[in-house]
């Protein structure tokens, strides 16, 4: 067993270089399609963060009676706690209403008029966000029905607008790698199988001279593993490369979203050499079965 | 090496028949047929010609001996085996048996002349100790020590025959199929060749030559069997190419 592995690993050693020019245009293929993949897998992942950020601005707010009983209010407040639809509830005082409102108005560059003002105007309410935009209406209809609820604020169809925008573009973007995935599969494949087509005259002879099935296949199928590992390798080493000026010139955009820059280059790095490493087996494999079938 | 009793020593009496056909038809999915009611029975130590023009059925049948392709009716014994109720994951073990010798010779263009050969026992998980005393032997056998590091881009026509049934041996085959094997050889060199392979006849290998060339088969005096149209139209011990030629 170990014999058959030294004898496989080297072969395909062997093989890989002294068929140095297909062996580098597959894996030059390979690097590409790599490249490919992992640029589409990050834009995916940002354009995913977006979203989820944009969604997340959705939420009920409900105006509150200003005579509204504090028991009343914990009551309401603890019953959204308990809805599956809600992620969480804030209560804003009418004071922190206030202290709002002067805070954007002074953020805008406008003058503050509300100091002119007897007394604080702004209703004290309830701010709910939701686990996803399509809840909307539930939550909205739940609050209208309440006494302590002087009024729901109405953004049913900017919501719409939004959930049937972003289920769209969630889609697309899913389409779009598979896409990209099933040409990376075909591209990577058949250049495998042009290598392993040069070399026929080589597993024909070994078929000729008795070698079993796996004798002639584990050696391509190692060779395939690895080119995919040197194309993973060489893909990171680009990504790496162009990761540092690519994330400065991206900070602004970045920074503002809830994304995780350490889990996509994880995710990432799983899915260059997890691809790389599949494509080069799955590629040599099928291209070496064509000749074993008779 | 090519000591007739092997395996423990002869477990049959000592003419066994490395092949046997019985009543053989071969017919191709497009309804031709290849070969006819083929009975052919070649007994160990044999050197058998088998002529006949092209499209006879020479090459249809050496494909039914290493088990390329199989009969469609009648049964094929190789070394006892019958090819076509033997398990798919045993025709590499029965492949071992057979030194195939093509007339392109089928060499490794990346390999030289000891890799080439060495290949054959590698590819079929032969200890590396064992490798390289039989590629030795093989070597001298066919007068290419000296020329062991060479590839075959290097080498003559003769030479690259030479090696090609040096691969073939060095499994210690029980038959060698050469087919057309000097057919790419001018006729000096295809006599060097044709002398190796009734050498190693003589040190106790079958051989079967499919062969194109009427003055060595008429010449060697030795069995013919002749097809025409996928029949056996004539086998007879010391004939020529030809009908009493």
């Amino acid at each position: 067993m170990f014999s058959f592995l030294f004898f496989s690993v080297s072969r395909a050693w062997q093989g890989f270089w002294r068929n140095a020019a297909m062996s580098l245009a597959a894996t030059a293929t390979m690097t590409l399609m790599l490249l490919l993949l992992a640029s589409f897998w990050i834009v995916q992942a940002g354009f995913l963060a977006s979203l989820s950020y944009v969604e997340d601005k959705v939420g009920v707010v409900a105006d509150l009676e200003d005579d509204a009983r504090q028991a009343d209010l914990a009551d309401l407040q603890a019953r959204l706690g308990t809805m599956p639809e809600v992620r969480s509830v804030e209560y804003v005082s009418k004071a922190e209403a206030l202290r709002r409102y002067r805070e954007e108005r002074l953020a805008q560059g406008q003058r503050d008029l509300t100091q002119y003002l007897a007394e604080n105007p702004l209703p004290a309410s309830l701010e709910v966000k939701l686990r996803t935009p399509e809840d909307y209406r539930t939550v909205a209809s739940f609050l209208g029905a309440e006494s302590v609820v002087a009024k729901v604020q109405n953004i049913e169809d900017t919501t719409d607008r939004l959930v049937s925008l972003t289920s769209f573009l969630r889609t697309f973007g899913v389409l779009l790698l598979a896409v990209i995935g099933a040409i990376v599969l075909f591209i990577v494949i058949n250049t495998i199988r042009l290598a392993v087509l040069g070399r026929a005259e080589e597993i024909e002879v070994m078929r000729l001279v008795g070698a079993s099935d796996a004798f002639i296949r584990w050696p391509f199928v190692f060779e395939g593993a690895l080119v995919g590992l040197l194309g993973a390798a060489l893909s990171l080493g680009v990504l790496m490369g162009a990761a540092e000026p690519l994330s400065q010139f991206m900070v602004g955009f970045f920074q503002i979203l809830p994304i995780n820059v350490g889990s996509i280059s994880r995710d990432v790095t799983l899915l260059v050499v997890g691809a790389g490493t599949g494509l080069g087996v799955v590629g040599a494999w099928v291209s070496v079965r064509t000749y074993l079938i008779r | 090496m090519f000591q007739p009793e092997r395996n423990g020593g002869p477990k049959l009496a000592p003419r066994r028949h490395v092949l046997v056909l019985n009543d053989v038809t071969k017919t191709y999915p497009n309804g031709r047929d290849a070969l006819k009611d083929v009975d052919l029975v070649v007994p160990e130590g044999d050197f058998v010609f088998l002529v006949g023009a092209s499209g006879a059925g020479k090459s249809t049948l050496m494909k039914l001996l290493i088990r390329d392709e199989l009969a469609t009716r009648g049964t094929v014994l190789l070394d006892g085996d019958d090819l076509a109720r033997l398990p798919r994951r045993r025709v590499p073990h029965v492949r071992r048996k057979i030194g195939i010798v093509f007339q392109d010779f089928k060499l490794l263009p990346t390999k030289n002349v000891r890799e080439n050969i060495a290949f054959a026992l590698e590819v079929t998980g032969t200890p590396r100790r064992r490798v390289k005393p039989a590629v030795q032997r093989v070597l001298a056998l066919v007068g290419l020590t000296d020329h062991a590091e060479q590839y075959p881009k290097q080498l003559s026509g003769g030479e690259q025959q030479r090696t090609a049934i040096a691969r073939a041996l060095v499994h210690d085959p029980r038959i060698i199929i050469a087919d057309e094997p000097t057919g790419n050889l001018d006729p000096l060199i295809s006599w060097e060749i044709l002398q190796l392979l009734l050498r190693i006849n003589e040190l106790g290998v079958t051989v079967l030559m499919a062969t194109h060339d009427a003055d060595i088969v008429t010449a060697l005096r030795k069995r013919v069997v002749a097809l025409e149209e996928g029949r056996i139209i004539r086998d007879e011990v010391g004939g020529g190419y030809h009908r009493g030629g």
